[in-house]
């Protein structure tokens, strides 16, 4: 009996205390609510929906992408939400942290730098745009980045906010007066082999590269392969038949690359004609250098076409003489002799930088008939507007190819051909279906320029 | 010898000496220009405009000396924005001397009353990663991964001791770059490479000679925004007071000087025409000559 | 700030020496010439030592080898072959055996080729498509009145070119059709009537032809580069007016580089005024 009045007497007490507890927590609670009223009022916001991660397609890994419906208080004129917030996790409950904020209005976010293989799983949290006023001092900022420099992406108003709500950043996301969305995971990263999104640009690349294989294979086969004449051919004949009239000699500059440079090739290739012609016309020829490998080859290109030309004897080793590889040493060394042998032609054929102009300007001040051919599109201005005649660009290595009649360059350029071809079809085609777009004003018009577009765009 | 004929025979060095009073002399004036802004560098200060405070900025230097009077002017303005504006800087360079022309632009940033040099840890809030050889290539390889490509700065801290980098493994981690460029490598291989393989927002300040190249990157919205020559220098800084006025003095050197550019091209413009002139009008006598 | 004083007075000695050979060629210019150019050469020497050769190679081969000796493989071994490549590139300087740099150049030219095609064929040609493809003419919702005097202006200019250019295109240079006098004269009056139709239509309505020029000048740039056919009937007539494209971009880029110039003298003249002499603030 004794026990038993015991037992209810400790019940009794027990209960008394919890209640007294209870009063307490209730009084401190109104107290601090009576103290420290909220400075802004946060609204209870509605989670995003639909939400999904999956691996990001087209990539070379380490990459997932996140989609979802907004939320119903950001769908709102003026709405309340200011930010999404990601969180993701490599378990499902627990371990969340900040690794991302999309804007509001933003229903996709790409997670990046992401172990490939791992699980994780992800949250969204709705963010409400701040109301108050910024309470936290850069002091008391700056450490809180520090601890989570995922942070610095949020305003520092945000910031703030979060700061003032609670010191604890993680734990304000187990608050539900923030709208927090479903857990979406496990989602793996994976790399993919192919990018579909630049499918395009390899059938652009195959139809090219395939044309240039099948030309240089038709030209092998001893087929003729169409070029147009090419105007500055007719000119290189004047210029050759106007030096060995006045006597004078023929000046040759193939630019100042080396022979890995394309245009420094197609330069020489040229030269081996114009040899030929100066042979035969026995006319003298002087070309200084700047890279010694262009100047054997150079020497050997013009052996040959003395060769062929039925002069052997005629040739010399100083008719190709090496300066210097520095740019200006060089071309102070081409004015010198262009001021001193006053050559009556000079010939530019190659690769060319800033001296283009110098030379160009000496070599018109002495009167000189000058033809020029480069593909540097920054220099070609000086040429054009300092010489007689200039190849532009393309017509440099096809003035090349048409001369030497060399399979590779041959079906290079009708390789080209056809990229160009595709390019004028393609852009007909689409600036008609943009034009009637704009005209009519039609949607579906408007979808197939677009399509088309696509095709060509990033 | 009749007027056309001398004049087409003058020595050149007057119009030498024509040009550079032409420069020289305007320099001694102090007009501030307010020009009309074009299109390219309305779009380079929109992209700047809506980064958010903290966003991490990558500013490629790809000039050196020789090119510094029109690119140093957009270089200024830009940092001093940036700084203003509490974006997070990485400085880096594919000419030998770009970092040192970024360090010349942050020192003149930091002269600016509202811009505290104590406000900006060096580490945190900016960082000039220095020099890297290897062109076009090295913007390859920072696709993958900017520490193997800078694994100290331009001062030898390690790549890990700077908070600023920790969080950047690659082009993903940035939200924006401008690149300064004078030639090659410059402002074709950022969009070939950091643009168009790796998706980067990017502008472009260009040297006047380079700037026709870029166009059509602008056109196609490859670049955002685009300042070419001391004009484009001149623009920035218009653009940058007008919006972001306040305390910052941004009209500096590419506005003081369009005064003498503008003259020097007037200059220029009389030559041209007056040759011109007397070319054609000596051309129709000679040919009448001939005729008779 | 003696030493700077110093730098300043050095470099305005060198800033007009070689500013003396607009006068003439003399001493001053050449020894400033020549200071400059072997300065850059110590230059460019020290820079590639230290950031190419020590940088890319020492600064990762030797760590790797170093890990070697102690059992551990390092990928970055791989730098061996590089700096095997990099010798045999020296071999150049032995006339005899110089022909082994052929083996390196070829692993430049073919890495570098590769990387180029891809580069350039999307920037330079794919994106460039897509970005032609736009409408050759829009009408502007509104604009303001200045601007509308710019855009009259500029329809007029568009529609003279653009008569002038179709008139070239049909019955271009290199055709056998000889035109009569009076055939010119009509061409020109339909040109003429064109060009007052179209401002009379952009007065009424605002109309934006920049699409136009854009569509016209890559068409008939494309068609001067077109190799597979003869320049002769509309591909000659289209290939002249794609010749004044290219004409006009020249000019436009020789005017920029003018400009360019300029600035490079600006800042000259500024180090001498600003700098140097202290006459300008």
């Amino acid at each position: 009996m004794l026990r038993f009045k015991a037992a209810i007497f400790t019940l009794l007490l027990l209960l008394l205390f919890c209640l007294s507890a209870a009063a307490q927590t209730a009084e401190e609670l109104s107290d601090t609510a009576a103290l420290e009223e909220p400075v802004y009022e946060i609204p209870r916001l509605a989670q995003v929906t639909n939400f999904e991660a999956k691996d990001s397609p087209d990539d070379a890994g380490g990459e997932i992408e996140l989609t979802w419906d907004l939320s119903v208080d950001d769908k709102k004129e003026d709405g309340l939400v200011s930010k999404y917030v990601v969180l993701r996790s490599q378990n499902p409950t627990s371990d969340f942290h900040i690794v991302g904020v999309a804007n509001h209005r933003d229903s996709s976010y790409i997670d990046k730098n992401l172990k490939e293989g791992t699980d994780y799983y992800y949250k969204i949290v709705t963010f409400p745009k701040y109301q108050g006023e910024v309470r936290l001092t850069r002091e008391e900022i700056d450490p809180l980045m520090e601890q989570y420099p995922e942070l610095t992406e949020l305003d520092i108003k945000d910031v703030s906010m979060l700061a003032e709500y609670d010191r604890d950043i993680m734990s304000v996301f187990d608050d539900n007066i923030l709208g927090i969305s479903r857990v979406a995971g496990p989602v793996k990263s994976r790399a993919q082999w192919f990018n579909s999104k630049d499918l395009d640009t390899l059938i652009i690349g195959l139809t090219i590269c395939i044309s240039v294989v099948i030309f240089i294979g038709m030209a092998r086969g001893g087929r003729k392969l169409f070029l147009r004449r090419i105007g500055g051919l007719q000119a290189i004949e004047n210029a050759i038949g106007r030096a060995t009239e006045m006597g004078k000699s023929i000046l040759f500059i193939p630019g100042i690359q080396d022979m890995d440079d394309v245009q420094t090739v197609a330069g020489i290739t040229i030269l081996g004609r114009i040899a030929k012609t100066i042979a035969e016309y026995d006319t003298k020829i002087n070309m200084p250098v700047s890279r010694s490998i262009v100047m054997t080859t150079a020497r050997e290109t013009i052996k040959e076409a003395y060769l062929s030309a039925g002069r052997p004897d005629a040739y010399s080793d100083d008719m190709v003489h090496y300066i210097t590889d520095e740019q200006f040493g060089y071309v102070a060394a081409v004015d010198g002799i262009m001021v001193r042998e006053k050559p009556a032609t000079c010939f530019y054929l190659g690769a060319f930088f800033a001296e283009s102009l110098i030379m160009a300007e000496t070599g018109n001040s002495i009167g000189a008939i000058q033809i020029a051919g480069t593909a540097m599109p920054a220099q070609l201005p000086f040429f054009v507007a300092a010489c007689d005649y200039t190849l532009i660009g393309e017509e440099l290595f096809a003035a090349s190819a048409y001369l030497s009649g060399e399979p590779k360059q041959l079906g290079s350029l009708k390789g080209q051909d056809v990229g160009k071809f595709i390019a004028m079809v393609f852009i007909i085609i689409g600036a008609v279906f943009a034009t009637l777009a704009a005209l009519t004003g039609s949607e579906d018009i408007l979808e197939i320029t677009n399509m088309i577009k696509s095709w060509f765009s990033a | 010898m009749n007027f056309w004929k001398a004049l087409l025979a003058i020595d050149r060095r007057w119009i030498f000496l024509f040009v550079f009073l032409a420069l020289a002399v305007p320099m001694f004036l102090n007009v501030d220009f307010d020009l009309s802004i074009s299109r390219e560098v309305q779009g380079l200060y929109d992209a700047l405009d809506k980064l958010q405070p903290n966003s991490k900025i990558l500013m490629s230097f790809d000039y050196d000396p020789p090119s510094a009077p029109e690119l140093q002017p957009m270089a200024d303005a830009i940092m001093k924005y940036c700084l203003k504006k509490k974006l997070r800087i990485i400085i880096m360079g594919l000419w030998p001397q770009g970092p040192i022309q970024a360090n010349m632009a942050l020192n003149r940033a930091f002269l600016e009353e509202d811009i505290n040099r104590d406000d900006y840890v060096y580490g945190v809030h900016y960082v000039n990663l220095g020099y890297q050889a290897g062109n076009e290539f090295v913007i390859q390889r920072m696709g993958s991964a900017f520490y193997e490509m800078f694994k100290r700065d331009y001062t030898g801290n390690r790549y890990e001791e700077l908070p600023l980098m920790r969080g950047i493994k690659n082009f993903n981690d940035i939200d924006f770059s401008i690149n300064f460029s004078a030639g090659y490598p410059g402002t074709v291989e950022w969009v070939q490479i950091a643009v168009d393989r790796f998706h980067v927002r990017l502008g472009a300040g260009n040297t006047a000679v380079q700037a026709p190249q870029v166009y059509p990157y602008y056109n196609s919205g490859q670049v955002v925004g685009l300042a070419g020559g001391m004009r484009g220098a001149a623009e920035l800084e218009g653009v940058f007071a007008r919006f972001d006025g306040g305390t910052v003095d941004y009209k500096d050197k590419g506005t003081k000087y369009m005064l003498s550019q503008t003259i020097a091209h007037a200059v220029v413009m009389f030559f041209i025409v007056v040759g011109n002139i007397a070319y054609f009008v000596i051309g129709r006598k000679d040919k009448l000559k001939a005729s008779k | 700030m003696g030493s700077d004083l110093i730098g300043v007075w050095i470099a305005a000695f060198l800033t007009l020496g070689i500013m003396s050979f607009l006068y003439k060629d003399n001493p001053w210019y050449k020894f400033s010439e020549a200071i400059f150019v072997g300065l850059s050469a110590g230059y460019w020497f020290a820079s590639l030592f230290w950031q190419s050769l020590h940088a890319k190679f020492w600064a990762n081969w030797s760590p790797a080898v170093q890990s070697l000796f102690q059992g551990q493989f390092d990928y970055n071994l791989l730098y061996t072959g590089a700096g095997i490549l990099g010798l045999m590139m020296l071999l150049r300087l032995i006339p005899p055996i110089g022909w082994i740099s052929r083996w390196p150049l070829s692993v430049v030219v073919g890495g570098t080729a590769g990387l180029y095609l891809i580069n350039y064929l999307v920037s330079n040609a794919v994106r460039q498509i897509g970005s032609t493809i736009q409408p050759v003419v829009t009408f502007p919702e509104s604009i303001g009145w200045i601007n509308s005097g710019g855009v009259i202006i500029g329809n007029v200019l568009v529609f003279a070119v653009l008569i002038v250019s179709l008139g070239f295109i049909l019955f271009g240079r290199n055709t056998t059709i000889d035109l009569p006098t009076p055939t010119k004269l009509f061409f020109f009056l339909i040109a003429l009537v064109a060009c007052a139709l179209g401002t009379f239509y952009s007065l009424s309505m605002p109309l934006n032809l920049t699409g136009l020029i854009i569509f016209m000048g890559v068409f008939c740039g494309l068609i001067y580069f077109f190799f597979s056919k003869e320049h002769t009937g509309f591909f000659g007539g289209a290939a002249t007016v794609g010749t004044w494209f290219l004409m006009v971009t020249f000019g436009a880029s020789f005017g920029y580089t003018v400009m360019s110039r300029m600035s490079l003298l600006i800042g000259r003249i500024d180090f001498l005024l600003v700098e140097w002499l202290k006459v300008v603030n």
